[in-house]
């Protein structure tokens, strides 16, 4: 194919817009499927994917149509529809030349709306405007307009209307990419360079590469050199996704398709990093490679303590197919044997968890998630920081910093005073606010990481009775007054309930678990203290009283056989506790207090 | 095996039915007792074997509820047994139903301890059990009984019913104390679920407020001179319940009547709760048999119902085994829950009221 009749595009919209729906339709007016392959959501290949409506793994699809006489490829490349993959976004977004900006025609514009417009507009990406769902019955065309030419600054006449469900519209969105999006670049240079912009693990054929070649050519048995990760393999296997896929020799500059060079390792194939050809590589990089960092870090521990091991296979799996997924070994006097888990954000964590439960089988704990601290020491030294037990002694330390995020929260305005109040107590720091049109504001805070990650999203529905879309980016690190704080069971800390807190927080946090564990806990043969402490300073304390009474008080002739029955199952009980130091634990309590500390 | 020399035999009729009753028992009905007597009798003749007794408990239901007419025939079959000259012979009885006839053909017939049910003299705590007892009814009736003979009198306190202040306990303990009774059985209110209170899903009181009454009772009756010997008994020296004693010594008995349950040749054994079964002739509804670890176990769950527990000397003599290498005991002793003296274990009387606790630390 000609690089003029090539056309790289990705659909982005803000989550239920309709983008798989819309996706779908532009398969089937390309033929790229017949009626009896079509199956809803084509793209989105994982149940959870299709079940949550958002996508997690990219796919990219090749599919050929005739205008005026000339036939082109239509690459549309797939992007994750979560801020957790905003690198990965950008990534498949930088593979593409042009995106289509869809919006729902009754909801208008929202937070991802406009967090995805701009990861576009960074990669200098050709925009159309695309209102969609206009067959629904509450659909407001002149209203979502206005918002597009507004707030974004579109013309009137750019926006193309279309149905996802119905397929009105959609041919002419097809003429509109083919004579609006730009052709791939003339390459700069002669050297090969293809861009990965996603990967995932088959058991056949090892890592299989999706890539965009921007010069040069990848052929098959070529012998290749990734650059970020200085490795070199060769290409055993060359294709596009139609979506079904079709073996090629060979894939050209302005192409896009998948690669196969038995690569085990899933590591071993950033998202972002380049290809060359290991004879004659290429001098640079394609720009914007970053390593993969994970944001929030969890410890998971099987809640049956014998089932590590099946914990570890599973997360050895899950990790073949996800380069971002980090985790190491960690012990718990209270949990047991689990892993220190890294994850890009808690939606990642959230995908992650239920794959564990769901695909292999697995109860696990999660402890509360906790963000990446910056930690100097008196001497200088600076540390990173991922879980309250790692944390230095306070005395070491001369400050702690703290990841930042700076929102999209799009509300009604009756929302805004709620919206504020939120995000004040969630230590935000007001930035601006802008009006959509007569009703909605977009409000820009910027809050630290991990109260987003404590129970944000649940207070926003609530503050805003589901009415806020919300979106952020991380905008650095700030000094914060923090410290870590312990939950002591009889003066012994739980290491598994140790967090760190801003020390205004620490005072309600901690009374609210104590409180919590004195409602979960059993009593015990003696008297137990339960306390929330700064160092050595103790904040909060509940005491549960002794156990006063257990006991059959009459028990004649027959009665032996009961009592006995009742003993065993008082002991069966016993056998689901956890010993910390000498309390009794029963292992659901971490679950309780770990899901909802208040 | 030692001889049997135990025997309960169970009357399920009852003139009505308390609340919180979680025995076998029917609502009187003239009709069913003929009948009854007769697989009784059936029973008892394919079971015994002829051995001298030494205590026979007659339970229920209410016992006491039988005619003149019906009480004579139940005793021409217990009269078969083989008594021994110390024997001790317990009928159950409701205080109201205590008449001079019925007093006297009980003396007459052997019986020599009466367990009076008198639970409460507090109007409250009666209406909520579906009670009835009267103060000065009682002490008439008690004192009748003392001059027809009967010289060992145990009584029933129940406690820890809902609404009930130690002011109304420690009343009820001093008006049963009055009656002076030569035992005393208290009983905690258990919610068992197919009671009417159970039914009505009635929530058991505060465990603190619970062992306070506890508490309570166990210093009251010590200071009025009872010995505290069972968990929930207490007694003026000497008149211990032999017969409950069996039990506690994990010691084998017959058990006759419906609903009744019984520990013969290693076996122990349920019979039927269904009075149509057992007018069948069905008599067992379940058996099983004891092996040496679950007879060691139930010595221990037993045996650690008694203040003063189990001697270790007893224990080998039985099993043939150290009781100290059959169950943990050392860590128990060592953090002062069960106590080791005169060769013999048992439990902390502070810990008596958590005893499962104990237990399923040992089993």
């Amino acid at each position: 194919m000609k690089r003029e009749n090539i056309r790289n595009f990705s659909i982005i919209a803000h989550i239920d817009h309709g983008k798989s729906t819309l996706a779908d339709r532009i398969l089937e007016y390309t033929h790229a499927l017949d009626k009896r392959e079509m199956k809803d959501q084509i793209l989105d290949n994982m149940d959870l994917e299709r079940e949550r409506g958002i996508t997690i793994k990219l796919n990219a699809v090749c599919l050929h149509t005739t205008y005026q006489n000339e036939e082109y490829m239509l690459n549309l490349i797939d992007t994750p529809g979560h801020v957790d993959f905003s690198y990965e976004v950008s990534r498949s977004l930088a593979a593409c030349e042009g995106a289509i900006l869809v919006v729902d025609a009754a909801q208008g514009i929202e937070a991802q709306t406009i967090a995805n417009l701009y990861l576009a507009l960074d990669q200098d990406l050709t925009i159309i405007p695309v209102i969609n769902k206009i067959d629904l019955p509450n659909a407001d065309i002149p209203r979502v307009t206005e918002e597009l030419v507004n707030v974004f600054g579109f013309s009137k006449d750019e926006i193309v209307l279309c149905s996802g469900k119905t397929g009105e519209g959609v041919p002419e969105l097809i003429e509109e990419i083919i004579k609006r999006i730009p052709c791939p670049k003339a390459p700069e240079t002669t050297k090969t360079k293809a861009l990965i912009f996603d990967s995932r693990y088959d058991a056949y054929k090892g890592v299989v590469a999706l890539v965009k070649v921007e010069s040069g050519s990848l052929k098959l048995k070529d012998k290749i050199h990734l650059m970020a990760s200085s490795t070199d393999f060769e290409i055993t296997e060359l294709g596009v996704n139609t979506p079904h896929e079709l073996k090629k020799d060979i894939i050209n500059a302005g192409e896009v398709g998948y690669v196969c060079a038995s690569i085990k390792e899933i590591n071993k194939v950033a998202v972002g990093d380049t290809i060359t050809l290991s004879s004659d590589a290429a001098s640079t990089p394609i720009k914007g490679y970053k390593p993969m960092k994970p944001m929030v870090y969890s410890g998971i521990f099987p809640v049956e303590p014998n089932r590590f091991e099946d914990l570890k296979e599973a997360l050895e799996k899950l990790k073949l197919n996800d380069a971002a997924l980090s985790f190491e070994a960690e012990t718990s006097d209270a949990l047991g044997f689990g892993f220190r888990t890294g994850f890009l954000g808690l939606l990642h964590m959230d995908v992650i968890m239920s794959r564990i439960e769901r695909e292999f089988a697995l109860d696990v704990i999660a402890t509360s998630p906790s963000v990446v601290y910056e930690v100097t020491l008196s001497n200088g030294e600076i540390l990173k920081i991922d879980s309250p037990n790692k944390m230095p002694e306070r005395s070491l330390i001369s400050c702690i910093k703290e990841p930042f995020i700076s929102t999209n929260i799009i509300v009604p305005s009756e929302f805004i005073g709620s919206i504020m109040e939120l995000c004040q107590d969630k230590r935000g720091i007001y930035q601006k606010m802008e009006y959509i049109d007569a009703t909605r504001v977009n409000i820009h805070y910027e809050i630290p990481l991990s109260e987003i990650v404590y129970d944000f999203f649940d207070k926003l529905k609530s503050y805003t009775k589901g009415y806020a879309s919300f979106d952020y980016e991380l905008c650095g690190y700030k000094e914060s007054n923090l410290v870590k704080m312990d939950i002591l069971l009889n003066g012994k800390p739980v290491d598994a309930l140790s967090l760190i807190v801003h020390k205004d927080f620490a005072y309600p946090r901690g009374r609210a678990i104590v409180k919590k564990l004195k409602e979960l806990l059993p009593r015990q043969m003696f008297e137990l203290p339960v306390q929330a402490s700064i160092g050595s300073k103790v904040i909060a304390r509940e005491t549960i009283s002794a156990m006063k009474k257990n006991v059959l008080a009459k028990c004649y002739g027959g009665d032996i056989t009961r009592k006995r029955k009742l003993l065993e199952k008082q002991k069966e009980g016993k056998k689901k506790m956890k010993m910390i130091g000498s309390v009794e634990v029963p292992s659901d309590v971490f679950l309780k207090v770990l899901s909802g500390e208040e | 095996m030692e001889k049997i020399k135990s025997v309960y035999i169970h009357i399920p009729f009852c003139n009505s039915i308390c609340t919180y009753c979680d025995f076998c028992k029917v609502v009187y009905n003239n009709d069913w007792i003929k009948p009854y007597f007769k697989r009784l009798q059936e029973e008892i003749d394919n079971a015994y074997m002829g051995e001298e007794l030494d205590t026979i408990y007659v339970g229920g239901g209410t016992p006491s509820c039988l005619t003149i007419e019906e009480l004579e025939m139940f005793f021409s079959i217990v009269n078969k047994f083989n008594k021994s000259k110390n024997i001790e012979f317990t009928f159950e009885c409701n205080i109201n139903d205590l008449e001079e006839d019925k007093l006297k053909l009980l003396y007459r017939n052997g019986v020599n301890r009466l367990s009076i049910g008198i639970e409460s003299f507090n109007a409250d705590k009666l209406k909520f059990m579906n009670r009835t007892c009267d103060f000065k009814d009682a002490k008439e009736r008690i004192s009748l009984a003392r001059k027809i003979g009967f010289k060992n009198i145990n009584l029933d306190l129940m406690y820890a019913i809902p609404g009930e202040t130690i002011k109304v306990l420690t009343k009820d303990l001093k008006e049963i104390l009055k009656l002076k009774p030569d035992h005393i059985s208290t009983y905690s209110l258990i919610i068992e679920k197919n009671t009417l209170v159970g039914l009505n899903k009635v929530k058991p009181i505060e465990e603190e407020h619970d062992f306070k009454m506890y508490d309570t009772i166990c210093k009251t009756l010590k200071k009025a001179g009872y010995i505290h010997y069972e968990i929930s008994n207490f007694a003026k020296k000497g008149k211990e319940s032999h017969h409950n004693l069996t039990y506690w010594n994990n010691e084998e008995y017959y058990g006759f009547g419906c609903g009744a349950s019984g520990y013969v040749a290693a076996i122990r054994y349920e019979n039927t709760k269904s009075l149509t079964e057992y007018l069948k002739g069905n008599f067992i509804s379940s058996k099983s048999l004891m092996g040496k670890v679950d007879n060691m176990e139930n010595e221990l769950i037993l045996g650690l119902r008694k203040l003063d527990g189990i001697s270790l000397q007893d224990f080998f003599d039985k099993y043939e085994e150290n009781m100290q290498n059959i169950f943990p005991l050392k860590p128990l002793i060592k953090s002062g829950e069960l106590i080791y003296k005169n060769n013999r274990i048992y439990i902390n009387p502070k810990k008596l009221y958590v005893m499962n606790e104990i237990l399923i630390k040992l089993i």
